[in-house]
Parts: C-alpha cells; sequence; structure tokens
C-alpha cells in the first residue's frame, strides 16, 4: 500500500511539473499522505447541481 | 507626561493626544524606548522608523499646536505587519528572499494611516510569507509572547500581535488568510479584527492567497480595532475586490450594547469538538452566559458545510504556489525547510480539485446566508488551545487542525472578530469570536464592545519582568 502510495505521489509531481530535491520530496509525501484524507473527502463530497463556483 | 505608554490601549493614548496631555513626540519616543529595551527578547521589530517616525510625530504634534487635528489616529504610533508596503522601507515578508526589497509605493493602507496623522513606528515580524512556522533563529525571527517568552505568538501576524500585546506600538495592522490575525490576537490577549473581504484594499500588500487575504487590525481593545478600521477601509480603484466596499461608522455604533442581538452558537462544529481546550471551553462557555446577561440572546445553529471547510481552503494554495512558483524553481534555498513542501502542495491539487472548493464554498455561503435570517451574529470560542511552547508547534503538516476556528471564515470573507475572554491557569490568554454578515463588520465591533465593557481582561497587561531568557 505505502508503494502504490509512493508511486501516485511521484506521479502527481511529475503531472505538476514540479523539479524536487529528495529531501524535499519526502517532506512534500509525507505532507501530502497526511493530507490525502481531506482531499479524498473534498472530492467525494458531491456539490448539488446548482451550487455553481464562488464568484 | 509622567505616563508609560507601554501599559495604554491605543484609546487613552490618542485620548490623551488629543487633550494635549501627550505629545506624539512624547509617545513615539516612549514606545521606541520600549522597543530598545524590550525587543532583544521578544522579537518584534524587523524594522525599527526611527528617524521617520519621529519626523512624523513631529510634523502631527506641529499640526495639533497649529489647531488641526485629522481624527482619533492623530499622532498614534502604529506597527505594521512586514508585507504592508512604506515607500523607502525595506519590506522583507519574513523571508530572506526579500531582505533587500524596498518598496517605492505606499499600500493603499499605509496612505490611509499617514492621511489619518498616524505615525508608522516600524515595520514587525511575521511567519515567512505569511505561511512559514515559528523562528527564533535566522535573519528573521517572528516573535515571542509576552505572556510567556517560551511560548510563540502563533501566526502568521506574529510580530502584530507582540508589538501590540507587549506595549511597543499603541496598534498594528495583521494580514489574514487562514487565521493569522485573530490566531495570534487570541494567543496574545488582543482584539483582532479581519474585516469583510473587499472593505480594506490589499494593494501594496504582499500576497499569501488573492481569493482569502484580508489586512486588519490587531489591539488591545475594541475601540483601537474599530479607529483602525475606520481609517482603512473603503474602496480603493486600483484594488477591484473593494468595488463593492460598503463602510458603516464603526466607532459610532460601539457602546449600543448587546441587547436585542440574537446570536447564533456553532456549537456542534466548534464548542464540542473533541480538541478543543477545557479551559477555552469553559471560557467561551462563560463568555456567553455574560452576553446572554447582558441582553443579547443566544441559541445553537449549525452549518452542514463546516465539516468539509477545511478540506475546501487548502486547494486555495494553488494561489500561493502560483505566487511563488518562480522563486521555487531557482531559489529554492531562499524558503525555510518548513515552509517549502506547504508551498509545493499548492501544486498538487487539481483545477478541478479548486473548483470543487469554489463549490463546497457557495454551498457554505448559502447555509451560512440562511442562518443570518435567524441571527444577527454567530459566535464560538477564537481558538482551540492556548498558545503553544515552541518545541510544541507543530513544524510539519499542511495545516492544523485548530484552524478550523479561523479558516472556513476566509472562505466566506465575512467579518470576523476575536475578543479576549479569560485566562488558563497557567496565564495565558484565551478567545472568543464573532462573525458578522458581509460588509456589518459595526455589529460584530458592537458585541465585542458589550462583551469587553462587561468584563475587565482587556485591560491585563503581560509582565516586562517575566521577558528574560
Amino acid at each position: 500500500m505505502a508503494d502504490e502510495r509512493r508511486t501516485q505521489f511521484d506521479a502527481e509531481v511529475r503531472a505538476a511539473a514540479l523539479t524536487l530535491s529528495e529531501r524535499d520530496a519526502d517532506l512534500l509525501y509525507e505532507m501530502w499522505l497526511e493530507w490525502l484524507p481531506q482531499r479524498d473527502r473534498l472530492r467525494a463530497t458531491v456539490p448539488a447541481l446548482e451550487d455553481e463556483p464562488w464568484r | 507626561m509622567a505616563v508609560s505608554v507601554g501599559d495604554l490601549d491605543l484609546r487613552t493614548v490618542s485620548e490623551a493626544i488629543g487633550r494635549r496631555d501627550l505629545t506624539s513626540v512624547e509617545a513615539t519616543e516612549g514606545y521606541l524606548a520600549r522597543i530598545a529595551q524590550h525587543d532583544r527578547v521578544l522579537q518584534s521589530y524587523i524594522t525599527v522608523m526611527t528617524d521617520q517616525a519621529l519626523a512624523r510625530a513631529k510634523a502631527a504634534d506641529a499640526e495639533m499646536e497649529r489647531g488641526r487635528r485629522r481624527g482619533p489616529l492623530h499622532g498614534v504610533p502604529i506597527a505594521l505587519k512586514d508585507l504592508i508596503a512604506v515607500a523607502g522601507v525595506r519590506m522583507t515578508s519574513g523571508s530572506q528572499l526579500m531582505a533587500d526589497h524596498v518598496p517605492s509605493r505606499d499600500a493603499f493602507v499605509t496612505e490611509r494611516l499617514h492621511d489619518a496623522g498616524a505615525v508608522i513606528l516600524g515595520k514587525v515580524a511575521m511567519h515567512e510569507w505569511a505561511f512559514g512556522r515559528p523562528a527564533t533563529e535566522g535573519p528573521f525571527p517572528t516573535g515571542r509572547n509576552p505572556w510567556d517568552v517560551s511560548r510563540a505568538p502563533a501566526g502568521s501576524s506574529s510580530g502584530s500581535a507582540v508589538a501590540a500585546a507587549a506595549g511597543l506600538c499603541a496598534g498594528a495592522l495583521g494580514s489574514d488568510t487562514g487565521g493569522s490575525i485573530r490566531g495570534p490576537a487570541s494567543m496574545c490577549g488582543l482584539v483582532g479584527h479581519k474585516p469583510t473581504y473587499g472593505l480594506v484594499s490589499r494593494r501594496g500588500v504582499l500576497a499569501m492567497s488573492w481569493s482569502l487575504d484580508h489586512v486588519g487590525p490587531m489591539t488591545r481593545g475594541v475601540w483601537d480595532s474599530a479607529a483602525l478600521l475606520q481609517a482603512i477601509a473603503g474602496r480603493d480603484p486600483e484594488d477591484t475586490s473593494t468595488r463593492g466596499a460598503v463602510t458603516q461608522d464603526y466607532l459610532g455604533a460601539l457602546e449600543s450594547g448587546a441587547r436585542g442581538l440574537r446570536l447564533g452558537v456553532l456549537r456542534r462544529f466548534y464548542v464540542e469538538w473533541s480538541g478543543l481546550d477545557p479551559e477555552v471551553a469553559s471560557a467561551a462557555r462563560q463568555a456567553f452566559d455574560v452576553l446572554r446577561a447582558d441582553g443579547a440572546s443566544l441559541e445553537d445553529v449549525d452549518a452542514p458545510s463546516l465539516d468539509v471547510s477545511m478540506a475546501a481552503w487548502a486547494p486555495f494554495l494553488a494561489e500561493t504556489f502560483e505566487y511563488h512558483k518562480e522563486h521555487l524553481r531557482t531559489r529554492p534555498e531562499g524558503f525555510r525547510e518548513s515552509l517549502r513542501p506547504r508551498l509545493y502542495m499548492g501544486a498538487l491539487f487539481t483545477a478541478a480539485d479548486y473548483l470543487r472548493a469554489q463549490r463546497l464554498r457557495e454551498r457554505f455561503r448559502r447555509e451560512v446566508e440562511t442562518l443570518f435570517g435567524r441571527v444577527d451574529l454567530l459566535v464560538f470560542p477564537g481558538q482551540a488551545a492556548p498558545a503553544l511552547r515552541f518545541d510544541e508547534f507543530p513544524m510539519k503538516g499542511l495545516a492544523t487542525p485548530a484552524m478550523r476556528y479561523t479558516a472556513p471564515w476566509n472562505l466566506l470573507g465575512l467579518p470576523a472578530v476575536v475578543v479576549p475572554c479569560g485566562f488558563t491557569r497557567a496565564g495565558l490568554p484565551v478567545s472568543i469570536q464573532i462573525v458578522g454578515r458581509a460588509f456589518d463588520d459595526a455589529t460584530a465591533l458592537r458585541l465585542a464592545r458589550a462583551y469587553e465593557r462587561a468584563t475587565d481582561w482587556h485591560t491585563r497587561r503581560p509582565d516586562p519582568a517575566r521577558w528574560s531568557l
């Protein structure tokens, strides 16, 4: 599971075109992993059709 | 005048200057002397503007001699968070990348303060780029809590809070993107006011997140914050977010009391949260009783979207990443290691995440608007816990759980005021928070003043004898 997560993280870092030192990548991974439940929660919370983006 | 300005609130300084019991030069020299005496330990100032401040103070006194007093801030020494521009004065944002940055133009709020006759005393410390962590070492330390110098004042407007609480200025301005005015104000026993988004211009203020940044006062008393807000609020043609700004008479409404105000207590999400410190919870409950006794009615209310508010806050860090992207690419070593990953995180939210957050933000707004059909103001504890020791402060992580007390209200841009409501057994200040309708900052300040008038927490001062390491 940890390997899968790291693979997912590395893919997201590449998609974001970030160039990181090894140290920064490890620190960011730790932070990303910790925040993942919140991000999953955001993505799982489906707004109503009438919920347009804030303007 | 044989007065120690360090013991006074802004109102008392203002009134003494107005009565000509105190000159602006005397007040300014008084604060400069305290800075010289105490700031080696407190670390609240990055730049002390001695010559400019004394020149402004002399000019303010000369105007008074000619019979002209511009208003309540005339001659009153104020400190600015070091991301608010003063022309010709270094502005660092607490970052070594900006160590030599000198803006050529005043921020809008600086212009307004000058127009009001205020004396800018200096630029005060802050967390790096308004998103870093507390630091006692390095080129830009972030300040020590005057109630206990082994503790952090929280941030990011840390120096504003330390200087105002320690009497090293009469009041200060800070900025707030997720709680950076209200957090340190709570930890240092101050009133902290995040005004309605769009009421105060951000022009000339370095950004963290354009959508969520607010500039506002941090002071010992409610009147003090209202006077500062009166000076800095209003439309600025160069900041389009202020196009809809509606100003009010903030001082005029202050003494109207709590009677008749309907208050909604956000009990489930805030008062009953398991992470809330018991002493903060107890102080808040007692504060609610004071407000009830003062004539307000209280009922429990809820906004379900609070549960996803932190999840919806974080994608706005895409704005922060965008702001710093070039520096992160070319000079990553210019950021502290505690900040860099937090900035990079902003790159890992997708455009869909950002839009989902914007849609949930709108849903949250509708829920709260519905609540404001039943109540005039929302009230809840101002913080999760009292000030932490430096060695307790979480250096990792994107956002602390405690940010649930502040960050959701940046999403909605509503006026939010923290006011001191007691002290823990260890002598650390705690607060309640009051949230009002958009552009009705006056009613939030009115309730804060009603509470302040009924209690004496705001009269307590930290003891300078304890400011040693």
